[in-house]
């Protein structure tokens, strides 16, 4: 399961409270507590890797490594603020790390048509292929340009909680965010309009 | 369709969506358990920190079972000076003397059961 792109205020109030609940017993060595919190963030942890590492083996690898991570320093974390910001700002460390060990090779060029013209993706094939095509666009963005789309456009944190986690100024994040946009939205636009 | 602004503080729905579904991990369950797995060979500084509490109060208790065990042992074991004070003080022909025998756990003093008294 994952987390809603626009939780209720109200919702999200007691979310946190139950995050804080299963934090401090994981901390109390209450392994099904942890275990709750790796149901409900595994999908958005994967993802937020795999805008970080194109490969999905290696973006699980750095997933679970970020989810060890924290059961290690979860100590560190404040009960009072959320969960979720402090565990991507752990994933996005762990993908950036595996990417430098690993050497990734640089993102092939996209392909000439890649931005610009398609068919609608009204079967399951199409909309497959608008999806190789969009993840090859995202990797053709710089990585913290990558990482800004994600975590606002996919999993709804705000442009204040994405600058804690990469860990740079708020205005930096919207403009990463703008161009990002900018740059994938040609794409959708294009697979959208009739041919 | 109104043109989207990039630069709208509310997130893209469609492009998210999109991202979404690029994005979309498949085997959670798999994921989830092979996580737990590490899990298992993995614990937070507080686990170790509870451990070693953990282990000084099971030495704490078992050191004051030690001690109490002693200090009970001691109490009801029965001391040499009452066989041998009731072979003294047990009246030649009564049958006291060979009860306070017979009651004893330990061997009485040879010389107190063979002496002759006046």
């Amino acid at each position: 399961m994952s987390r809603d792109p626009q939780p209720q205020v109200g919702g999200a109030r007691i979310e946190h409270r139950e995050e804080a609940e299963l934090v401090s017993r994981s901390l109390a060595g209450d392994r099904a507590a942890f275990g709750a919190l790796v149901d409900k963030y595994a999908a958005q942890a994967r993802r937020v890797a795999r805008a970080v590492l194109r490969d999905p083996d290696d973006a699980d690898d750095a997933a679970q490594d970020a989810f060890l991570s924290a059961l290690v320093k979860l100590e560190q974390y404040d009960p009072r603020r959320p969960f979720g910001p402090w565990l991507m700002r752990i994933v996005a460390n762990a993908a950036t790390d595996r990417r430098r060990r690993r050497s990734v090779r640089s993102a092939e060029p996209l392909d000439v048509g890649v931005v610009g013209g398609g068919p609608r993706p009204d079967t399951a094939a199409e909309r497959s292929a608008l999806s190789e095509r969009l993840r090859q666009a995202l990797a053709e963005l710089p990585e913290r340009r990558r990482l800004a789309v994600v975590l606002f456009d996919v999993e709804g944190y705000s442009h204040a909680e994405i600058a804690g986690m990469l860990k740079i100024p708020e205005g930096t994040v919207r403009s990463e965010v703008f161009h990002a946009r900018r740059k994938l939205r040609t794409l959708l636009e294009d697979w959208r309009e009739p041919s | 369709m109104m043109e989207k602004l990039p630069f709208e503080h509310e997130p893209d729905a469609e492009l998210g969506a999109a991202l979404r579904e690029a994005l979309a991990p498949a085997g959670h369950e798999a994921f989830v358990a092979r996580v737990m797995a590490g899990v298992s060979t993995t614990k937070p500084e507080s686990w170790d920190i509870l451990a070693g509490w953990a282990g000084r109060g099971i030495a704490a208790a078992l050191l004051v079972a030690l001690g109490a065990g002693f200090a009970a042992g001691r109490a009801m074991q029965p001391s040499n000076a009452s066989i041998e004070e009731g072979l003294m003080t047990a009246p030649a022909d009564s049958g006291t003397a060979a009860a306070a025998l017979v009651r004893g756990n330990n061997p009485p003093d040879a010389s107190i059961v063979f002496a002759v008294r006046p």
